[in-house]
């Protein structure tokens, strides 16, 4: 249990000369909840497609729960995807989606596949085309929990679900984490959906990891900073600031400090995962400031 | 997987199942009476010289429904393979790249190229049943036609019979799906199969069969008894071909030469080919020794060619194929 869920050594992923993802240095211990958020075109996909063996790196290396992603029946049986939209069979059935995944994965369990299928209230004769969008990415989620995989891989799962929606969706999420005790990584460059599910966090902004680790460490090591106005450069080292803002008179500043700070000159308080969220993506974008959608 | 690539294939295999049940009806019906003109013409049971018998029944055969059937089963030998790229072939990986279901089937535990395997077999094994049975279906319907003809070894009639057909369907098939996985959209991957299927089908003919087994040279006096052309140029060129050719043979070259062996040109005599008419002119022609040369391909080269042109188009759906493993794997990341 103590190999990696994720490990990446300087994965890069390239198209033509559009890096999607630069030099990707990464290792995801078992047992987490991992949200992987970051705005649109960040290079969620890339990466999470990567893991899956979707796509094949241009640099680096990737290994997932120890092997090669998609390297072979075995591997792919121990990861469950779920990808963008949630791409069904339009023309299919879902019990005809149930039956593939039954034919396709030796550790296909029917008992719980059929289960969700009927708590969802789905009728199993109904076409894929015809489910609504929060339908479709159930029926998705109940085919990738039911081949039993030992890592989940979510693709913006809810990220075109309304609201009612998206709280079943992470519900049966969630669910399936306290029964299963496997690994989910889910993307979203939502970060108010993360933060009730995850309890490790990768911020990947403009192709590249900016930050990642225990939502609980990374919280517990980020600061806000309120007090006059004052040059960063006078802190104390081992203060790294990541954000930085000025009023005439007064100075905020969110900094990352291994060891608590006192400093009686500001207030210190400690800051939520949207704030940390939002503050690495301004750092990694201060040429050109990104449209970033926040909570709703 | 075979029952799920069965499952996907399932509305396009009822849909070629009635057409070709459609077919069998109108072959049945028509067969009958195809079968009482052969006995009613006295073809079925004379001996020696049959060929006022077989005129007879090919006068009668070729009119009505049974000339229309025959037509018909001909054109669609032709069509089936290439609705089967169009249809089933682009389709196959086209939709599935395109809807993004790729995703989905290559994260269940098979690789990917076992789902491609699978998916190719299914579709293969279909496409060569498929337009194995129409051939065999249309080739024992109209076989005392052909046999009254000796049509098939003829260009348009060789691709509808015996076991090309097969070999152009398996052909188009893996051409669809090479061009939908390349293309990745499906309607434009059906032009693309449809227009490369009628150029290799079209080129057989034109330019690639009649090399592909050694053609019978043969030197007969010329007989003017029917004469195809007759021409007289400037400066008193000529040209003479007569229509007596091998009944039952794929004529290529039909040249008429001199005694000397060169290609007969002229001069024309004026005195006998002027203002007295063809038949003088022609009466002067047989003083001159004239012969004709042919290469062509007979009728007993029927199943050495069918042989040889079906690998051809089995051989290109193997590279085919085999292209598509490789890209699947290795591009298509």
């Amino acid at each position: 249990m103590s190999s990696p869920v994720l490990q990446a050594e300087h994965l890069s992923k390239r198209y033509g000369r559009r890096e999607a993802l630069s030099d990707c240095t990464l290792s995801i211990p078992p047992g987490h909840v991992v949200g992987l958020v970051g705005p649109n075109g960040a290079g969620k996909t890339t990466l999470l497609q990567l893991a899956v063996g979707l796509l094949r790196p241009t640099a680096g290396a990737i290994s997932v729960l120890g092997g090669r992603p998609a390297s072979g029946g075995p591997q792919l049986a121990k990861v469950g995807f779920v990808a963008q939209d949630a791409p069904t069979y339009a023309s299919l059935s879902v019990d005809d989606h149930l039956r593939f995944g039954a034919h396709t994965n030796p550790g296909w369990n029917q008992q719980l596949a059929a289960d969700r299928i009927a708590q969802l209230g789905l009728d199993l004769s109904q076409k894929a085309g015809k489910l609504s969008g929060g339908q479709r990415a159930q029926l998705s989620l109940t085919l990738a929990i039911a081949k039993s995989p030992e890592l989940l891989i979510l693709d913006e799962p809810v990220a075109s679900l309304d609201p009612l929606a998206r709280r079943e969706f992470l519900q049966a999420l969630m669910g399936f984490v306290a029964d299963r005790r496997a690994s989910v990584i889910l993307s979203s460059h939502l970060v108010s959906d993360l933060e009730r599910v995850c309890d490790f966090l990768i911020v990947l902004v403009a192709s590249r990891v900016r930050i990642a680790g225990e939502v609980e460490n990374l919280l517990a090591t980020h600061y806000r900073l309120i007090g006059p106005r004052r040059d960063p450069a006078d802190l104390p080292p081992g203060v790294d600031v990541i954000e930085a803002s000025y009023t005439d008179r007064q100075s905020t500043l969110i900094v990352r400090s291994a060891t608590p700070i006192h400093d009686p000159s500001f207030a210190v308080e400690l800051i939520t995962m949207e704030d940390l969220v939002l503050a690495y993506m301004a750092q990694a974008t201060t040429s050109r400031q990104p449209v970033l959608e926040t909570i709703r | 997987m075979t029952w799920f690539a069965w499952r996907q294939f399932r509305i396009p295999s009822w849909i070629t199942a009635a057409a070709l049940l459609a077919v069998a009806v109108l072959l049945a019906i028509t067969g009958h009476n195809l079968v009482d003109e052969w006995n009613a013409s006295g073809a079925a049971t004379c001996h020696g010289d049959c060929g006022g018998a077989l005129t007879t029944f090919i006068q009668r055969a070729t009119t009505g429904a049974e000339g229309i059937a025959y037509q018909l089963t001909t054109v669609l030998l032709y069509a089936m393979p290439a609705l089967i790229g169009i249809f089933w072939g682009a389709p196959m990986l086209a939709r599935e790249l395109e809807s993004g279901t790729y995703r989905l089937a290559w994260n269940q535990s098979i690789t990917r190229t076992r789902w491609l395997g699978t998916k190719l077999a299914v579709g293969g094994a279909a496409s060569a049943l498929s337009a194995g049975l129409l051939s065999w279906a249309v080739t024992s319907w109209g076989h005392h036609l052909d046999h009254a003809r000796y049509y098939r070894i003829l260009p348009v009639m060789f691709g509808a019979r015996g076991i090309v057909p097969i070999g152009y369907a398996l052909f188009a098939f893996a051409l669809g799906v090479t061009m939908g996985m390349l293309i990745r959209r499906t309607v434009p991957a059906m032009a693309a199969t449809l227009a490369i299927y009628v150029a290799a089908v079209a080129s057989m003919p034109l330019w690639v069969r009649a090399h592909l087994a050694p053609a019978v040279h043969g030197t007969v006096p010329l007989d003017l008894s029917s004469i195809d052309i007759l021409s007289i140029g400037q400066n008193s060129v000529m040209t003479v071909r007569s229509g007596v050719t091998p009944s039952n043979a794929w004529v290529l070259t039909n040249n008429t030469i001199t005694p000397s062996g060169k290609i007969f040109t002229g001069p024309a005599d004026p005195t006998h080919c002027g203002d007295g008419g063809p038949r003088e002119c022609i009466q002067w022609l047989s003083t001159l020794g004239l012969r004709e040369q042919l290469t062509y391909q007979p009728a007993s080269h029927f199943w050495q060619l069918q042989w040889i042109e079906t690998g051809i188009f089995v051989a290109a759906a193997a590279l085919l194929t085999a292209f598509c493993f490789w890209f699947i794997r290795n591009r298509l990341t």
